[in-house]
């Protein structure tokens, strides 16, 4: 009996869909933004940053960042990389640079596609600044959200917090906010102990397997 | 109007000679001898790649063995469109259950053809499976995969020459040169 294949997901980035596509020809299973990795948080706990990787191949246990960006405007992404190796020590990942991603283009002769594929032109949702994340995960920690859905109205978008929340295996829910305390958004370390290491509500991931 | 393609001209860098290839592979040659005395060895070639490095290679071992040849498609080749998949282009000629593979690679980068490869090679039933490649590049490395033998580790640069190729050219070369930058390049 056949199955139905899976449905692509709504890839951020046409790099994404370019890996996804090599990763699909050599028969490597992969699924897309599966975790979501909470790595700063406010003094009262809540969530303040996070980090989700690209991809994760189940096979390989190893997670793939790719960012066509200009080098020098990846610091802020290797910031959260080094962040996130720092927490999580036992996590596998990788990350595939502007110049990585073109010479893997180029290895496979489809090195015209680069440009198409890089940077801003590339990407199917505009990119969003750090303040604008900081701002709105601070928002959604005072209560804003409705349950783990993490809606907040048709002008803004879901939170790493948030997301975190509506699906990942790896994270934190934060205290309750209490009174006082530092400002949101000073990074702090975690709580000792994770309060929900949890699944996502609906409890998937979403796993897609070459056609066959 | 066609750019015409001048072999040696195209070379930024020669990043191996001819001689540092013949006597690295000389020693891989004494070092495999060595491991696999009493063994029945194959050696498996992929193509089109590691066929100097394995014509060169098996000269050096000084032991009975057979060599066959495989190929397998590669992303963005012509094979792409019609399947979307990897696919065996050419299989092996004869069987190699119980035998001692040896696969034989020209270079290593993502490691993801190799997988796929000890994958398949795995199934075969063969007594052993182990993997020699001329040049190994780990930079992009996916698939981590135990490689036993390893001529040269190179650094992330782009290159062609003694099998390797860009655009199915410069596999001739003796030597294995960094392609400069200007001839694959799209010009402005």
């Amino acid at each position: 009996m056949t199955t139905a294949p899976e449905p692509r997901p709504a890839f951020a980035h046409a790099s994404e869909a370019e890996l996804a596509r090599i990763l699909d020809f050599y028969q490597v299973r992969w699924t897309y933004e599966p975790d979501t990795f909470p790595i700063a948080w406010s003094m009262s706990g809540d969530v303040v940053e996070s980090f989700s990787p690209d991809f994760y191949l189940p096979d390989l246990d190893l997670y793939v960042e790719l960012t066509t960006l200009k080098q020098k405007l990846v610091r802020k992404k290797n910031r959260k990389l080094r962040r996130l190796r720092e927490l999580y020590p036992e996590v596998r990942i990788k990350l595939f640079y502007a110049r990585d991603f073109r010479m893997l283009l180029l290895k496979f002769g489809r090195l015209a596609l680069a440009d198409d594929l890089s940077g801003t032109i590339g990407q199917a949702t505009p990119p969003r600044s750090a303040d604008r994340i900081v701002v709105e995960a601070a928002a959604a920690a005072a209560g804003h959200l409705a349950g783990d859905r993490g809606t907040a109205g048709s002008d803004t978008v879901p939170s790493p917090a948030a997301r975190g929340r509506r699906r990942g295996r790896r994270r934190r829910r934060g205290v309750p906010d209490e009174a006082g305390g530092l400002p949101v958004g000073t990074s702090v370390e975690p709580p000792a102990t994770p309060l929900s290491t949890g699944r996502a509500p609906d409890g998937r991931t979403r796993d897609h397997r070459p056609v066959s | 109007m066609t750019r015409s393609i001048d072999l040696e001209a195209d070379i930024g860098e020669v990043l191996l000679s001819e001689e540092a290839i013949a006597a690295r592979t000389a020693e891989l040659g004494r070092q495999i001898t060595a491991d696999y005395a009493g063994s029945n060895l194959t050696l498996v070639s992929v193509l089109k790649g590691s066929l100097p490095f394995m014509a060169d290679l098996m000269r050096d071992i000084a032991l009975p063995l057979r060599i066959d040849l495989m190929e397998v498609s590669s992303y963005g080749g012509t094979a792409t469109e019609s399947s979307g998949l990897v696919r065996i282009i050419k299989d092996l000629s004869a069987s190699i259950a119980g035998e001692d593979v040896l696969l034989v690679e020209d270079i290593i980068d993502t490691g993801l053809t190799l997988n796929y490869l000890v994958r398949y090679l795995r199934g075969k039933n063969p007594a052993s499976l182990r993997i020699c490649t001329l040049l190994d590049k780990p930079a992009r490395r996916l698939v981590e995969i135990p490689v036993d033998y390893v001529g040269f580790e190179i650094p992330d640069q782009f290159v062609v020459g003694y099998g390797l190729d860009y655009g199915e050219r410069y596999r001739n070369l003796r030597f294995v040169g960094v392609l400069r930058p200007e001839v694959y390049t799209p010009p402005e």
